[in-house]
């Protein structure tokens, strides 16, 4: 297995960013606070940010991808075109689109375009159709294996090469959530809450239990499972020689609304595992881990998706997260004494003692996490220190005023 | 009197208070948010006093609204 697999993270933030690029991301993709998929998001990037993004990652070789994929209204077509001209200034790699208008545009402007999981692609002639504006496509996420080899072996074949003159690559999603509708084209939470997901506001009301009850006779039908709407995240880890295999060239993690730890426990792991897969070193053990490690962020269950054949979902039981560890907020960053490699925090609430597990996260920092092994308050060597205290431990990553610290704890 | 305001920074350009209240909310083409017409600017908010007769379509708008950020007031 030669072909370089690219890992996609997402960004929702500055320290999501930050733990994508180092844990081994090669691009990561964003939005800024109109017209992408999670516009309801509390953080999201903004114009402003493009060229800092642009920065930051250019300097680590890693790709940026912009997301300009909702539906697109008439009163929409300018800031299309002011979002389009700000990534060509900004030197952001390509924008990820599924309406004709945003694809139009980009085109017009040799803004590099892939193509956006909202529209669907099922089939090698809408392949060929796209390759006319893009050089990215995202598979469905309904297709199977079979069908993603099928349609990765006919773009080889036919040479169907995008507006860059190489073969399109094709691009699926290894992890996150799935949605029980087509993805980005439900009405659910327009018609319960006039909050529509196709503008990038779902309100995850699939989420919540449902009965389903026969208004001829009042009688409910029988249902083990109340959260007949909300899948289980998919999850491919354990099968991602297969995926691979497969022929694809872009592997995209799920999840901009997703905390920092969430995006480099995820990154790092899927890292690892394309590089075992590529190097042979894949096996049964290494996935055990990377399952149990996947496991410690927010997860709703894991499945395969539609990618092993499976006719239905596999519908959660439960409702929020799964996760094994749960992270606790305790204090804030002061200082860093570099040369020791020291870490100055001030502990707002909670204790903190020799042997915990703790997170820091930060817009520049990203998501750290280490384990306490020697611990000071008042310059005085202690076994645990409380809420209100200043304390410092040796940490090999430089600590910020914005940094935020949180004990990890077992769910 | 009825006071309507609105944080507009987070408008996402959905269009629904225009489609309740075409009268008070306009889509300004230049950045693809809702404008409130009439509406003064302080640190970010847009207020307007409107009469009585305005309420019952500015309601429905805030209740659309799906960023809440639309809120309205009976003095």
């Amino acid at each position: 297995m030669n072909k370089k697999i690219e890992l996609m993270a997402p960004a929702g933030g500055f320290e999501a960013l930050q733990a994508a690029l180092d844990n081994g991301a090669d691009s990561v993709y964003f939005g800024v606070d109109q017209l992408n998929m999670r516009a309801r998001a509390t953080m999201n990037f903004t114009l402003g940010d493009l060229e800092e993004i642009s920065k930051r990652c250019s300097e680590r070789g890693v790709k940026t991808y912009l997301t300009l994929n909702t539906i697109v209204y008439d009163h929409d077509l300018s800031i299309v075109k002011t979002v389009v001209n700000r990534v060509k200034e900004t030197g952001i790699t390509a924008i990820i689109a599924s309406d004709q208008a945003v694809i139009g545009y980009a085109r017009s402007q040799n803004v590099e375009v892939h193509i956006s999981t909202q529209v669907n692609i099922t089939n090698i002639e809408t392949v060929r159709f796209y390759s006319l504006f893009a050089d990215v496509m995202v598979l469905s996420r309904e297709l199977s294996l079979r069908q993603i080899k099928s349609i990765c072996e006919g773009v080889e074949k036919d040479n169907i090469c995008g507006p860059n003159g190489k073969q399109v690559e094709i691009e699926v999603f290894g992890h996150g959530a799935l949605c029980m509708a087509v993805s980005g084209k439900c009405y659910l939470s327009l018609h319960t809450q006039n909050s529509s997901a196709n503008r990038g506001a779902c309100n995850q009301n699939c989420r919540k239990q449902y009965k389903v009850i026969d208004l001829e006779d009042g009688h409910e039908l029988e249902i083990d499972n109340e959260y007949i709407m909300s899948p289980k995240d998919l999850c491919t880890i354990n099968f991602l020689d297969e995926l691979i295999n497969s022929g694809i060239s872009v592997l995209k993690i799920e999840g901009r609304g997703r905390a920092p730890e969430y995006v480099a426990t995820v990154i790092k792991c899927y890292r690892e595992a394309i590089d075992a897969v590529q190097d042979n070193s894949y096996s049964e053990e290494k996935v055990a881990e990377w399952m149990a490690r996947l496991g410690t962020v927010y997860n709703r269950g894991f499945w395969g998706g539609y990618y092993l054949g499976q006719e239905l979902g596999e519908w959660t039981n439960k409702s929020g997260s799964s996760a094994t560890q749960k992270k606790v907020y305790i204090g804030k960053g002061e200082h860093y004494f570099p040369k020791p490699k020291i870490g100055q925090f001030k502990l707002e609430s909670h204790s903190l003692k020799i042997g915990d597990k703790i997170l820091v996260t930060g817009p520049t920092t990203g998501a750290v996490e280490t384990e306490i092994t020697s611990l000071m308050t008042d310059d005085k060597q202690v076994e645990e220190a409380f809420k209100g205290q200043e304390i410092t431990f040796p940490i090999d990553y430089t600590i910020r005023s914005s940094d935020k610290l949180y004990k990890l704890v077992e769910a | 009197m009825v006071v309507i305001s609105h944080l507009r920074k987070r408008c996402i350009g959905c269009n629904y208070c225009v489609e309740f209240a075409p009268e008070r909310w306009r889509m300004s083409k230049k950045d693809g948010k809702v404008t409130m017409i009439g509406g003064d600017e302080k640190k970010g908010i847009f207020t307007v006093r409107v009469t009585e007769d305005e309420y019952d379509n500015n309601a429905k708008a805030a209740h659309a609204c799906p960023m809440n950020i639309i809120q309205i007031k009976v003095l």
